[in-house]
């Protein structure tokens, strides 16, 4: 009966040379590897403070100038211009200029990041069920697992600062858009593509002309929410030493100061919502065509 | 309800004069800080006080100001084993003078300490660099990752105490101008993991950190001398502790203050042999040391390292309670 009464475990001594194990492994794993793959990141952590330091460097109001341009060639509706001038005055007369640079910084690294890893693998995913079933459950892990996590491995490989903090953003921000590109193209008519087929499109022409243009709002709402997790990501990412705003909310946090907490908290959120938005309407804008159409 | 808890406190009272040990020990809550070596202090507090003296103890997670805050105001938890008061000093000085908390025990760990650090091996090969002043003067042994032309110093994580002190004392000795930049590791799992980073790899690491830890202990990190002496007191408190420091001055670190604090209802309301262990519980540094080192080797929590360190130190423990209650534990251990 002590069979069902107790679960047949490993047992302390087991678990804890099996734990030891592991750690002994990635330390020694790192020990040997860690300076060739930091130095791979390299050009990319340079490029990262160099983007960082032009944004906080250059000129206020010509930053305030090109977020407003880029909220109208995004939008192209005056309110949300008018919207983003407002947020980001608001952001400087607060005190929170340099934070927020450096967290629109590395959010739109990590941002062109993911969709520029994320569409190519959600079409490869859209064309192998094989594919898909693999890497569903690794977008599954990635979305789920405690970021705390997977902080420490990074951590012990790349030490602190931008790169490593960029890798848990990318991580987190990653899976939805590879999810929503490989819905898209796989919700595709199968009647539209063969009459691409029919026309005598190639394979090329039916992926760039046929089904990307058709997946466009799923692919979207893929980008946008991809945009809105690495938001949330920040204060972990400040967590390992990234500059930000994510900064002043862990120190609100641990000395409960409500007021900086809030301010910092509210001017994330004033980026999330001037990004979500310019891009809702850019996706939009893009999909133009389809007014009038038969609806899909 | 009231009458069942009257019944049990007069079955406490009988049991406690036939045993003379078990007096009417209420609920304690002990405050289970977020680093390990208080982890630790937290549980073997909690083994102690509820085998030995029939307590019922709760534990809560928190850290230096959030507990502290909670304890002056809420009066819970009860018992903070390791409360670094540097970081409370004005605040705690008003609390005890009115009244609401206790120091029962100003040196609950010897040899405990906060400093700026750096790998033996650093030293080693360095023999000119004596104190921070000479350090100082080389940022180029320690290149910061992002700008290799400057020195890279790992000061505190954003949010504690000793954020302000590094601040502060970074401008004193002009660090900025010398080609220093001061990097906020953002967590305690930041400034772990570039530590051992940096010491795994051999690479030359200048930073904040502190004693008794197991990380200290583990990558052999030698606290250095500041090669000044210590500022007065007056000046360290109003100034470099503050975040308005115009001028502060270099100094040394002030000495570490740690401090075992209670609340008044604890004083009151619970047995006052619990609050004479609490008293009497001081740990040796290489004990602690070698407990945190177990916990770090062994990837142990808290409770373990009670239990272990409960097994193992009978001699040390025994010492700190009375004879009924170091019985009592001892059997609850076997």
């Amino acid at each position: 009966m002590e069979l069902f009464d107790e679960f047949p475990s490993l047992g302390r001594a087991g678990l804890r040379d099996m734990k030891k194990g592991i750690d002994f492994a990635f330390r020694d794993f790192s020990r040997a590897n860690g300076e060739a793959i930091e130095s791979f990141f390299d050009p990319l952590m340079f490029f990262m403070v160099w983007f960082e330091n032009l944004l906080i460097e250059a000129p206020w109001p010509l930053m305030i100038l090109i977020f407003a341009s880029l909220a109208w060639l995004g939008a192209r509706s005056i309110p949300i211009a008018i919207g983003t001038i407002v947020s980001f005055f608001a952001i400087g007369w607060f005190g929170m200029w340099e934070d927020t640079m450096a967290t629109v910084a590395i959010i739109s690294v990590a941002t062109f990041l993911c969709i520029g890893l994320g569409i190519p693998l959600g079409i490869l995913m859209s064309r192998s069920n094989r594919l898909q079933a693999v890497i569903t459950p690794v977008l599954d892990v990635m979305q789920t697992i405690p970021s705390f996590v997977y902080l420490i491995p990074v951590v012990m490989l790349l030490g602190i600062g931008k790169v490593p903090g960029l890798i848990a953003v990318c991580i987190y921000a990653l899976p939805p858009i590879v999810r929503l590109t490989n819905l898209g193209i796989r919700l595709v008519d199968k009647d539209v593509l063969e009459a691409a087929a029919a026309f005598g499109s190639s394979y090329r022409q039916k992926l760039f002309d046929v089904q990307m243009p058709l997946a466009l709002p799923n692919i979207f709402a893929g980008v946008n929410q991809t945009i809105m997790m690495a938001l949330a990501m920040v204060v972990i990412a400040s967590m390992i030493g990234v500059k930000g705003l994510g900064v002043p909310v862990l120190r609100a946090v641990s000395n409960q100061y409500l007021a900086l907490g809030m301010m910092n908290g509210l001017a994330i959120v004033a980026l999330a919502v001037i990004f979500d938005r310019v891009s809702q309407a850019y996706g939009k804008r893009l999909q133009k065509h389809r007014q009038g159409g038969h609806g899909v | 309800m009231n009458k069942l808890v009257k019944g049990l406190a007069a079955a406490g009272v009988a049991a406690a004069m036939s045993q003379g040990a078990i007096a009417a020990c209420g609920n304690v809550s002990i405050a289970e800080m977020n680093w390990a070596s208080a982890e630790f202090m937290a549980n073997v507090d909690k083994i102690i006080l509820e085998e030995g003296y029939g307590c019922t103890v709760s534990l809560i997670p928190g850290a230096t100001l959030t507990t502290f805050a909670s304890m002056e105001t809420k009066g819970m938890p009860d018992i903070a084993p390791e409360l670094w008061t540097q970081a409370v000093e004005v605040p705690l000085k008003a609390a005890l003078a009115a009244g609401r908390l206790h120091s029962m025990n100003a040196k609950p760990i010897q040899g405990a300490g906060e400093g700026w650090v750096v790998p033996d091996y650093t030293l080693a090969n360095h023999p000119e660099l004596k104190t921070v002043l000479d350090i100082i003067e080389h940022p180029e042994l320690f290149p910061f990752k992002e700008d290799p032309s400057k020195g890279a110093f790992v000061g505190c994580p954003a949010g504690w105490g000793c954020q302000q002190v590094n601040k502060n004392l970074f401008k004193a000795y002009d660090m900025e101008a010398k080609g220093w930049v001061l990097v906020d590791p953002g967590s305690a799992a930041g400034l772990d993991g570039a530590m051992a980073k940096a010491v795994q790899r051999g690479d030359d690491y200048f930073g904040y950190y502190w004693s008794p830890t197991a990380m200290m202990g583990k990558y052999k990190m030698q606290m250095v001398d500041f090669g000044v002496p210590f500022v007065e007191m007056d000046h360290w408190t109003n100034c470099i502790t503050q975040a308005m420091c115009a001028e502060p001055q270099q100094s040394a670190w002030s000495a570490s203050e740690i401090n075992s604090v209670v609340t008044d209802s604890f004083m009151k309301n619970n047995d006052p042999k619990a609050a004479a262990y609490i008293t009497a519980r001081v740990f040796p540094a290489a004990e602690m040391g070698e407990m945190l080192v177990y916990m770090g080797d062994n990837q142990a929590s808290g409770e373990d390292a009670a239990f272990e360190f409960l097994l193992n130190h009978e001699d040390l423990w025994t010492q700190w309670v009375g004879v009924q209650a170091a019985n009592l534990i001892k059997k609850s251990l076997q």
